[in-house]
């Protein structure tokens, strides 16, 4: 057995390893914008880096109906088509010893389901379970596959004439994150409503106390009247507060995946072009760390608030 | 002041002061997760869990900054 040095590997092996990222190491540098600047005579025309471009509206490929296709919406189809993909051929044949692909989702979707628990409770849980899921598998599956080689590359004649790119990571156009932050909020205020019936809509219309202290004011009692008129409009106030905050978690949600991915996009895309193949493998590692964070926050806030909207005060107050 | 030159400014400020906040934000986040954790190691599942949250919440705000940034440099 060779002698094991670093990383497992034996000798020859390690220096072969080193050998050649030191020559995509010098490779890279020369052709990228520094090696360019410094050396600029002597290289070849070839070996050159173009300047990265990141616009942020997403460009239009083709027009289906009279909707405008961009490179976005192929991106997401091509998350659609792969969940659904793993989910229907993990599914046709379903053992009770499990082959390895059924038990790699089945350990994710069980993980999922105690997280969904851990935190709204046992019955909620498993209420919440499907929408939770499908948030954080879809904003995940987004943010991963946006990292494979051909997304951002790939070069197509775009609607006017222009060359676009044909996929670009779909958590990159602002409207994806909206329409996730919308499907949470209505999802939220529908759960609220069916666990605690309209009831639920007197947290922001909260005019109960004002219009018993006018009550009371009329008929004679106006120390009480008084005091009850004050409460009744703090409580408005509070009411009105509450409903802006809702409002407001819709631009917060949106804004927050938008921002991360969007960031995320243009680091790669400016560490791609300063040293080229080599300078890029750390912030892959973050961009992977941050997809999956971000779709736990996601996820993970659409179910607190859930859980906040189902419990009624009562339970709350002990 | 000439234009590009005011808008490079605001870019630079905005950034630079708006970042502070979540900076700080997330450094006590950070501190007081490591106490508690050093106080009681058995926590370690929902002490983690509530500092993630915590943490995802003051960096929307950063996040709110660089938006700002962005659609300042897009300014043309």
């Amino acid at each position: 057995m060779p002698k094991r040095g670093w990383l497992g590997c034996s000798f020859p092996i390690l220096a072969g390893m080193l050998i050649v990222f030191l020559a995509l190491f010098v490779v890279g540098f020369l052709s990228g914008p520094l090696g360019r600047s410094m050396f600029g005579d002597v290289l070849p025309n070839w070996l050159s880096v173009p300047r990265p471009d990141p616009k942020l509206p997403a460009e239009t490929i083709f027009h289906l109906f009279g909707f405008p296709i961009t490179n976005s919406i192929v991106a997401a189809w091509l998350t659609i088509v792969g969940l659904v993909g793993i989910s229907f051929g993990v599914t046709r044949r379903i053992k009770l010893i499990p082959s390895r692909w059924q038990s790699a989702l089945e350990f994710l979707l069980g993980w999922l389901l105690s997280f969904c628990q851990s935190v709204a409770g046992e019955k909620n849980g498993r209420r919440f379970f499907p929408i939770v899921t499908t948030i954080f598998l879809f904003v995940i599956m987004n943010a991963w596959l946006s990292l494979l080689p051909g997304f951002g590359s790939i070069l197509v004649t775009g609607s006017e004439g222009v060359t676009v790119h044909l996929l670009r990571g779909a958590n990159t156009d602002i409207n994806l994150p909206l329409a996730l932050a919308l499907v949470s909020f209505v999802f939220v205020e529908y759960f609220g409503i069916r666990s605690r019936g309209f009831r639920y809509l007197g947290k922001f219309i909260n005019v109960g106390q004002f219009f018993r202290s006018t009550g009371q004011l009329f008929r004679g009692r106006l120390k009480a009247g008084l005091s009850g008129l004050f409460t009744g409009f703090i409580d408005i106030f509070v009411g009105i507060l509450e409903t802006l905050s809702e409002l407001v978690r819709i631009i917060s949600f949106t804004f927050r995946l938008f921002g991360n991915m969007t960031a995320g996009e243009i680091l790669l895309l400016i560490a791609a072009f300063l040293i080229p193949w080599v300078f890029a493998l750390p912030f892959y590692g973050l961009e992977l760390l941050i997809g999956f964070v971000q779709a736990l926050i996601f996820s993970g806030l659409t179910l607190v608030f859930l859980t906040i909207a189902v419990t009624s005060h009562k339970v709350e107050a002990t | 002041m000439e234009p590009e030159v005011m808008k490079m400014l605001a870019i630079g400020l905005a950034v630079g002061l708006g970042m502070l906040g979540p900076g700080l934000g997330i450094g006590l986040i950070g501190y007081s997760a490591m106490q508690a954790l050093g106080r009681n190691p058995e926590a370690r599942g929902p002490i983690m869990t509530n500092m993630i949250l915590s943490i995802a919440f003051a960096e929307a705000i950063g996040i709110y900054v660089l938006i700002v940034a962005i659609i300042l440099a897009m300014i043309v």
